[in-house]
């Protein structure tokens, strides 16, 4: 997958290079032995050259044929991977000031219709059952503690 | 069908909702007990045995919530950045709660005048054992041993700045030439198996860790560190009696809430918590398992705190030099 | 035989119908723990030890210690029908079995993990009767130094797990090692690459890792496709083939021998295992290239190791009052609270109750397998609901479980962040396993050089005079140098042409 690898030698040479600066702050040693900085600097050198021998070893493969996967997605494709992607993002934030049960239930309301489901039955019972039933089972009978949320509720 | 839909929704919403609405004094819904260790740990047991026994007092639930990590600091946090009603509430352990606020390099954005302090739960004297054949059969062979052979005895910690480091440094300042090669360990479990394995030759803990083991003889306790002798060790002398009466180092473990709190909320937790802990199901639970109960309130906890506080930062700051 | 009259004893102590119902309940219980995520084996048995405050103490430690065994195997079931593992020991899983989920084969996987798991379990507990002592006495002899030339031995093994590319594969490794090197360094005790949250300081959350990887990365790919066939589980699939057999006994039987043996060294974690017998049965098959498309032997193998390893993690406690792990910790809070004391003594003064609790586990083993066998149809069900509703079920439970671990929205957030970045990887096609054993193995390695400086006083010899150590030490050497070797030109020029 030569497209693909090439992408990822140089993203992961960024990361590497970026844990290389981070790591030369740090001290490399005491009078015991390596310090804090001592692998991360080693993994970052290592990492990098790795990502420089994969990139070079791709180089002479030949290109992607019509065979290998398309890298790029199409446009509904997009949409329903931000969809989950927004969506998870909102259930992190208006978790705890919501609590629970609202962003439950709203995150399986907008979820539901988002990947195709149409009856609003169905996802009116998926809410409710995701929503309350969900947090009865989770914070009455195994007492694990779920976010209550400014109302209360 | 979108209408029946709805209301399907807010009818289950009604239904639900209506346990949580309650009366009108404090507390008026749960309260939340953080503890910042993982379940399981001593810690948290003894929170989940109290809070069973207060919340039957305090007429809603007390719900034990575990926000673990870096030894206490995510929870602590946490909890320093919660509104101050009363019901969220939490266990410090101290002195972990100081190093990590003494130790500049943790960066904890709170301080001794974060908190509330309610009251104290337990107070775990700090132990010196070895296993059960080992050649140091008490506390001034070990000494001796430190001085003729200076850092040389490898003697553990359950982790770097806990109680048991700045112990082992109180115990080489009252015993000028006695130097260890300190290791750090992490957590009791490892302690007692690379003690027992030979790895370790003192180990510095807590009594409630050693407890069990004592009694099935794999373990010797050579001293506690305390004023005077545990009431579960009963043969083991304490550090005072020996000779060590500056070596004193315990673990204890109390509840406090954010700064702010209102003292009738503060008075009536502590009330509560105080009733609960003279229960004899409490008694009994903190006894199994080998944890000392010592009930502190008001201003001497708060005393209790502030002066550990000051102990915390001369030890710490020793302890850093020696890193260097 | 002394030790055959009191297992005997201890069979009729533990086959008493209350006893019998605790150690159901306990199964049912511990496969539920296990299947929501995040709700790790530790926290769901420290919640569950007061409900055994009213029981006896044979009874509440029988329960709990089914409970503990249970949840091993409710993990298998979210990682082959969802790609999301319930904790960290069903990682591996997640490999091979959801891909034979995908291919229809759902219940075969759970069937296999079933089946292995018992086989599994009776061993190690058939092991704990005969060779308890001695062999936890040899095990204490794993100190630090030991510990750091296992880790490094296993990670010369990773070799093993790479895939199509040898250097994507070690490169996967660093990329591991090095986000383990985020949190409080274990030399000087100062955060590390934390960037100022908190949150970080213990590390990178490893299950909100796995569970974006894994979970989270799935549905994203997933979502990619406008539809998603139902697949059609036919119930003759149920039980393996006869071809499948096969395949599986031999994994069977290296799975239970790494399972029990790491499963005696307190420490070693459940994780470990699992990887070893995947990474071993990857190398020793004829078929390596099917690992990873769905390969029966890539869950026969960690499945049973992860059960061998469960059963055997409780010899350090009975006879040394060593608590293995964090989930072992709090079953040894239970005896304690129960008013007993693990340790050999315990053996002396009660032997009537740990010979009892010891034939429960043979007894628990045989429930499971009960329990679980039947259900397989009934859990492979799910993998024909219609995909919105499984992804939006993924989705709430994953949430879920991230949030639990800490009752911290943070978590979720790393999930997201990792669901992201596993989509990429699978997008841009590297392995991801690597670079999960590169997490796991990171700050234990790290952690056991510090500690074994420390007790040596710097000096590095401490690794060639102790002899398991150096033994091992060899062995990664020598694993790492025949791999090197194998990067002979022509493979190279091989791997190129791909």
């Amino acid at each position: 997958m030569k497209l693909g690898w090439q992408i990822g030698s140089v993203c992961f040479f960024a990361l590497f290079a970026f844990g290389l600066v981070l790591a030369l702050q740090l001290p490399m040693g005491d009078a015991l032995g390596p310090g804090p900085g001592f692998f991360p600097l080693w993994l970052g050198l290592v990492g990098a050259a790795l990502a420089i021998i994969l990139f070079v070893q791709v180089r002479r493969q030949p290109a992607d044929g019509p065979g290998d996967e398309r890298l790029a997605p199409d446009r509904p494709a997009v949409r329903r991977i931000l969809a989950v992607l927004i969506l998870l993002a909102a259930v992190a934030l208006l978790l705890d000031p919501l609590g629970f049960r609202l962003t439950a239930l709203l995150f399986t309301a907008l979820l539901l219709p988002g990947l195709g489901v149409r009856s609003p039955m169905i996802i009116a019972i998926f809410a409710a059952t995701a929503g309350f039933g969900v947090f009865h089972v989770f914070y009455y009978w195994l007492k694990v503690p779920l976010p209550l949320g400014v109302f209360g509720i | 069908m979108r209408k029946l839909a709805v209301s399907i929704v807010l009818g289950v919403a009604a239904l639900a909702t209506a346990p949580v609405m309650a009366q009108k004094a404090f507390p008026e819904r749960p309260i939340q007990l953080m503890v910042a260790y993982p379940a399981g740990g001593s810690t948290d047991i003894g929170a989940r045995i109290l809070a069973g026994i207060a919340e039957k007092a305090i007429g809603q639930p007390i719900v034990v919530i575990n926000k673990g990590g870096a030894g206490g600091q995510v929870g602590w946090t946490e909890m320093s950045r919660q509104k101050p009603d009363g019901y969220y509430i939490g266990f410090i352990n101290l002195p972990a709660l100081n190093t990590v606020i003494t130790d500049k390099n943790r960066q904890a954005i709170f301080d001794t005048k974060s908190f509330t302090p309610i009251i104290n739960q337990v107070l775990d004297p700090g132990a010196v054992w070895v296993k059960a054949d080992s050649p140091y059969k008490t506390l001034k062979d070990v000494i001796d041993a430190a001085k003729a052979k200076p850092n040389t005895l490898r003697g553990a910690t359950t982790g770097i700045l806990s109680d048991d480091h700045l112990a082992i440094l109180m115990l080489e300042e009252a015993a000028p030439g006695a130097k260890f090669r300190l290791v750090h360990l992490v957590g009791g479990a490892a302690m007692l198996k690379e003690t027992l394995g030979g790895n370790i030759d003192i180990a510095f803990d807590n009594v409630g860790s050693i407890v069990t083991q004592v009694k099935s003889g794999q373990v010797r306790a050579l001293a506690v560190m305390d004023v005077e002798r545990s009431k579960f060790l009963p043969d083991v002398p304490s550090t005072k009696e020996l000779g060590y009466p500056t070596v004193i180092s315990s673990s204890t473990r109390g509840i406090a809430g954010p700064k702010g709190m209102d003292p009738k909320v503060v008075k009536k937790l502590a009330d509560t918590f105080k009733a609960a802990m003279a229960d004899p199901e409490h008694v009994k639970k903190m006894s199994d398992v080998g944890l000392a109960v010592k009930v502190m309130t008001g201003d001497e906890y708060t005393k209790y705190y502030e002066d550990l506080h000051k102990k915390a930062i001369k030890y710490t700051e020793w302890a850093k030099k020696e890193q260097k | 035989m002394e030790t055959l009259n009191f297992l005997l004893s201890g069979f009729a102590a533990a086959a008493t119908p209350a006893n019998l119902a605790f150690a159901l309940i306990g199964c049912i219980l511990g496969t539920l723990i296990g299947v929501l995520p995040g709700l790790g084996p530790a926290a769901g048995t420290a919640i569950l030890i007061p409900l055994t405050f009213k029981l006896d103490p044979t009874g509440a430690i029988i329960m709990l210690s089914a409970i503990y065994y249970g949840a091993m195997y409710g993990g298998t079931i979210t990682s082959v029908l969802l790609n999301v593992p319930g904790e960290a020991a069903s990682v591996i899983t997640c490999i091979d079995g959801f891909q034979m989920a995908k291919q229809g084969r759902g219940g075969t996987a759970l069937g296999i993990a079933a089946i292995g798991s018992f086989i599994g379990g009776i061993f190690a507990t058939v092991a704990l009767v005969v060779v308890a002592t001695p062999l936890s006495t040899l095990a204490l002899r794993f100190g630090p130094p030991e510990f750091f030339a296992l880790m490094l031995f296993g990670l010369s093994l990773v070799t093993g797990l790479a895939g199509r590319s040898l250097v994507a594969g070690v490169l996967m490794t660093v990329v591991g090692l090095l986000i383990a090197m985020v949190g409080i360094d274990p030399v000087v005790g100062a955060p590390r690459f934390t960037f100022g949250i908190p949150e970080l300081y213990d590390g990178v959350g490893f299950i909100p890792v796995v569970m974006g990887l894994f979970g989270i990365g799935e549905i994203l790919i997933t979502a990619e496709k406008p539809y998603k066939e139902v697949i059609k589980t036919s119930f003759a699939h149920l039980l393996p083939s006869a071809a499948e057999w096969r395949r599986s006994a031999g994994a069977i039987v290296r799975g239970t021998g790494i399972g029990f043996f790491l499963g005696l060294i307190p420490g070693v974690g459940a994780i470990i295992p699992t990887f070893m017998s995947y990474i071993t049965e990857k190398r020793l098959s004829k078929t390596p290239e099917q690992f990873g498309t769905g390969a029966i032997e890539g869950v026969a193998g960690p499945e049973t190791a992860n059960n061998a390893y469960a059963n055997a993690a409780m010899v350090p406690l009975l006879t040394l009052g060593i608590p293995s792990s964090p989930t072992i910790a709090v079953l040894m809070g239970a005896f304690i609270v129960n008013g007993l004391t693990p340790g050999p003594f315990l053996f002396q003064e009660r032997p009537e109750l740990v010979w009892a609790i010891i034939a429960s586990f043979f007894i628990g083993n045989v429930l499971l397998l009960i329990l679980n066998l039947p259900l397989v149809g009934l859990w492979a069900k799910i993998l024909e609901i219609p995909w919105q509703y499984v992804c939006g079920g993924t989705l709430l439970f994953c949430i879920l479980g991230a949030y639990s671990i800490n009752q911290s929205v943070f978590d979720i957030w790393l999930m997201l962040i990792f669901g992201i970045i596993g989509y990429l990887l699978r997008k841009l096609d590297f392995p991801i396993a690597p670079a999960i054993l590169g997490l796991i193995l990171g700050p234990q390695l790290e952690k056991s050089l510090r500690t074994s400086l420390e007790m040596s006083a710097g000096d590095f010899t401490i690794f060639l005079t102790r002899p398991i150590t150096a033994v091992l030490l060899l062995l990664s050497v020598t694993v790492l140098v025949v791999s090197a070797l194998h990067l002979t030109p022509p493979q190279l020029r091989e791997a190129s042409e791909d």
